[in-house]
């Protein structure tokens, strides 16, 4: 695996903290996450009042952890900081998305991380930044994705925003966090320098908006809610199938396109339409057109006439995905207690360093022995002491 | 001043969806060279246009993607140019398209064919579906992604069609993890010295913004639909006097001291009626509300949020920790005073289009090597001489080349 030795301590809780790693996880780094029974990840507390498993039920905590080990200790407690300091020594990178200033009240800020160890890799995500004055705010993914600018730009024009669905910035700052891991760890091989990384969720995601910010500052233009239709293609928009709730997706990018749609439609009198003038009209006759069919099939038929399209698939759709199937992108693996569950590989594959998912995500604790024991050398009695003593907890 | 790429040398050649993939790389130092056809890539210079008017060197969105990359043009489809590309790539660390390996198979100048010259050589393809399985030939840009990504099906309203996101998000997803690709590719080099092939496909990109909801379906047999501005139950999207703003009436224990904060703003103002002030908070779950006790808190937090600004509710929930936020439009997120005071934007002077632009500057802070924007886009084939005389083609070479429509 082509992460095979590196090191990785991780700290925080929810998706965009876990998700940054597990990537690094899944191709052979070592990812240790330290957690506590006291204050758990809240990505273990969802689903609480569903399940008789305790904070070991969280069908989400397991799917977004895969690969990792966890061992679990009450940060109150000194001893137990210093364990942490001992494992900072260990590790080539700490990721952490604690609210700002939570690693200092433990007294294992980044600063102080880097003295410790110069040629480590500290990298924070949390919401806002370390900085600022708005540092402190509270908020989960779904105020990120709102502040980001995400909601303004999802949903009908006539009607109010939505973001798209689950919160966007938990699933795209968490792989500019692994980015920036992955320079830091290039530039540390070349130069033997540490680097320090201070990601916020939402900045991340306005940098992703880049064509938003630049429109707005060239030309006051400012971007909002536009249903499906596109500056560039049309038609352009999410067509009815045969069947409930079901969709088609299609996107004509130019004439070749256009006429190969119209060919398909048998319509040829569309051909000369004004496709971008006439839109409305182009929608209702292509709404008329796709409304009977299977959408698996017409995909199928339209991709094979060189027309953009594709099925809205919803979540039966992607787990019989004969695509995702032949990527292996699902990956089945058994969690106690939980069961079988589809793990999901990252988005690219690696064509000669395949990487791969072997273990589901970690109980609580589940590697306090393997950790303490195996990585800082402590023997079985002195680990019995620290559970004993609440350290380990 | 010195990135953290310093040194890495990309050519990136292809369309909108790897252009983020390019610029992170830019960014963070690397010398990026964007391969365009003679004339430049029309499609990725698209609307809208500074001033107005179709004109591709003022293509907005160009100038936001291509930040920090140096510019030419070259005719993949001939035979001078294909040479020419074969011999930037020689002196490249990484190879960044968007048409698949088989593309450039098929003009002689494919992984293989490049590799055997030049071992280290990392090559990205960014496509729809990725380079194997049926689907693999499948076109597609972000509408299509989004759809078959699944996460279409569950956005917009449940009274209309699947919606998207007025930009492309499944481009913003596939950019960094591009990058991700590359970088591992570069770190595994340094061990053996060989490169390899990144694949990535958009649509498992797209997949990961819905955060394991297959997998947890498989466990709960849950199907989610469109809900609106609503999540599960309860009302996300509220409107205020001016705008919309997010606020969740969720439960559990990270949440409840933010709706008696709120409820406590409310009584503050006169708007919590005397029910809500005395309503048990610490056993609350909105799913085992009856619908008329659900549709009665609704209303009463809908009153109050009506009645104020997004500007007002947000610096209230500042100061007293309320998980509320504003929909920000363009104008609110270049004037947030967090993002200000954090000098997210920097100003790229653009004298020959008469313009002075904000871009965002950097994804992360980072020290001792920043992530920051070091250039402006490049005009179509601005660097030619700069990049291909390198190579040791003359200027008289590179007027020929020009008249023979090769650049």
């Amino acid at each position: 695996m082509i992460l095979a030795g590196v090191k990785v301590l991780e700290l925080g809780a929810g998706a965009a903290g876990p998700v940054a790693t597990k990537v690094l996880a899944e191709h052979g780094a070592r990812v240790v996450r330290i957690e506590s029974a006291g204050r758990p990840d809240f990505l273990r507390t969802l689903f609480l009042r569903q399940n008789e498993h305790g904070l070991d039920g969280s069908p989400m905590y397991v799917l977004l952890n895969p690969n990792k080990e966890c061992v679990s200790l009450n940060l109150k407690k000194p001893e137990a900081v210093d364990l942490v300091k001992r494992l900072v020594e260990w590790a080539d990178v700490v990721c952490e998305n604690f609210a700002p200033g939570v690693m200092g009240r433990f007294g294992l800020d980044a600063a102080l991380l880097r003295e410790i160890k110069p040629q480590l890799i500290v990298a924070s995500g949390c919401l806002f930044g370390q900085t600022g004055p708005q540092r402190s705010y509270p908020g989960f993914g779904g105020q990120g994705s709102a502040i980001a600018g995400f909601n303004h730009l999802t949903g009908w024009p006539d009607r109010e925003p939505h973001g798209p669905y689950a919160t966007i910035t938990d699933s795209l700052s968490p792989r500019y966090v692994a980015v920036a891991i992955l320079a830091a760890l290039l530039h540390r091989r070349r130069t033997g320098e540490g680097s320090t990384i201070d990601l916020s969720q939402i900045e991340s995601g306005v940098y992703s908006l880049s064509e938003l910010v630049v429109r707005w500052s060239a030309a006051g233009d400012s971007v909002g809610r536009a249903g499906n239709s596109s500056e560039t293609c049309a038609p352009h928009g999410v067509y009815p199938c045969a069947g409930d709730d079901r969709w088609i997706a299609i996107a004509v990018e130019d004439d070749e396109q256009w006429s190969a749609l119209v060919g398909e439609m048998r319509s040829p009198e569309l051909a000369d339409l004004d496709r971008f003038a006439e839109r409305a009209a182009v929608d209702t006759r292509l709404s008329a057109w796709t409304a009977e069919q299977e959408p698996h099939a017409l995909m199928a038929r339209l991709q094979g006439a060189g027309v953009p399209a594709g099925v809205v698939q919803n979540t039966r759709d992607l787990l019989d995905d004969p695509q995702l199937a032949q990527r292996g992108h699902w990956v089945p693996l058994r969690h106690h207690p939980l069961g079988e569950m589809p793990f999901e590989r990252a988005g690219f594959r690696l064509s000669e360093s395949a990487g791969g998912l072997e273990r589901p995500g970690p109980n609580l604790g589940e590697h306090n022995r393997a950790v303490l024991g195996g990585i800082l050398g402590l023997s079985d009695a002195e680990i019995d002491r620290l559970i004993a003593d609440e350290v380990v907890s | 001043m010195l990135g953290a790429l310093d040194g890495v040398r990309v050519i990136e050649v292809g369309d909108e969806s790897g252009a983020l993939a390019g610029k992170i790389l830019g960014d963070l130092g690397a010398d990026v060279i964007k391969v365009e056809p003679p004339g430049g890539d029309l499609r990725a210079r698209r609307a809208p246009f500074l001033g107005g008017a179709r004109d591709p060197e003022r293509s907005l969105p160009w100038l936001a993607l291509h930040t920090s990359k140096r510019g030419v043009t070259l005719d993949l489809e001939s035979e001078r140019g294909r040479e020419l590309f074969a011999r930037l790539a020689a002196q490249a660390d990484v190879v960044l398209e968007t048409e698949g390996r088989a593309a450039f198979e098929a003009r002689g100048i494919g992984f293989e064919r490049l590799r055997e010259e030049h071992a280290g050589l990392v090559w990205c393809s960014v496509t729809p579906f990725g380079g194997d399985g049926p689907y693999a030939g499948y076109r597609g840009g972000d509408l299509v992604v989004v759809a078959m990504g699944g996460n279409a099906a569950m956005t917009g309203d449940p009274d209309r069609p699947p919606v998207r996101c007025a930009l492309p998000t499944a481009f913003y997803h596939a950019g960094p993890e591009a990058v991700i690709g590359i970088l591992m590719a570069l770190l595994g080099r340094e061990e053996g010295g060989r490169g390899q092939h990144v694949d990535v496909s958009l649509q498992e990109c797209q997949l990961q913004t819905l955060l394991s909801q297959p997998g947890q379906f498989a466990v709960h047999q849950r199907l989610s639909k469109r809900t609106g501005g609503k999540l599960g139950r309860t009302r996300e999207i509220w409107p205020t006097r001016d705008g919309w703003v997010t606020f969740g009436l969720r439960g559990g224990p990270a949440r409840i001291p933010n709706l008696l904060a709120t409820v406590q703003y409310m009584d503050e103002c006169g708007m919590a009626p005397d029910w809500l002030r005395e309503m048990d908070w610490s056993s609350y779950d909105p799913n085992a509300l009856e619908e008329g006790d659900l549709g009665r808190l609704e209303g009463a937090f809908a009153a109050f949020f009506a009645a104020r600004t997004m500007r007002e509710l947000y610096e209230e929930a500042l100061k007293r920790r309320i998980l509320l936020a504003p929909c920000n439009d363009a104008r609110e997120i270049v004037e947030h005073p967090q993002l200000r005071e954090r000098e997210l934007f920097v100003t790229l002077e653009y004298p020959e289009l008469g313009a002075a632009i904000e871009h965002p500057d950097f994804f992360a802070k980072m020290e001792p090597r920043p992530i920051h924007v070091s250039r402006r886009a490049p005009h179509i084939g601005e660097h030619n001489a700069e990049v291909l005389g390198a190579l040791g083609l003359g200027t008289q070479e590179l007027e020929g080349l020009a008249r023979e429509g090769v650049l």
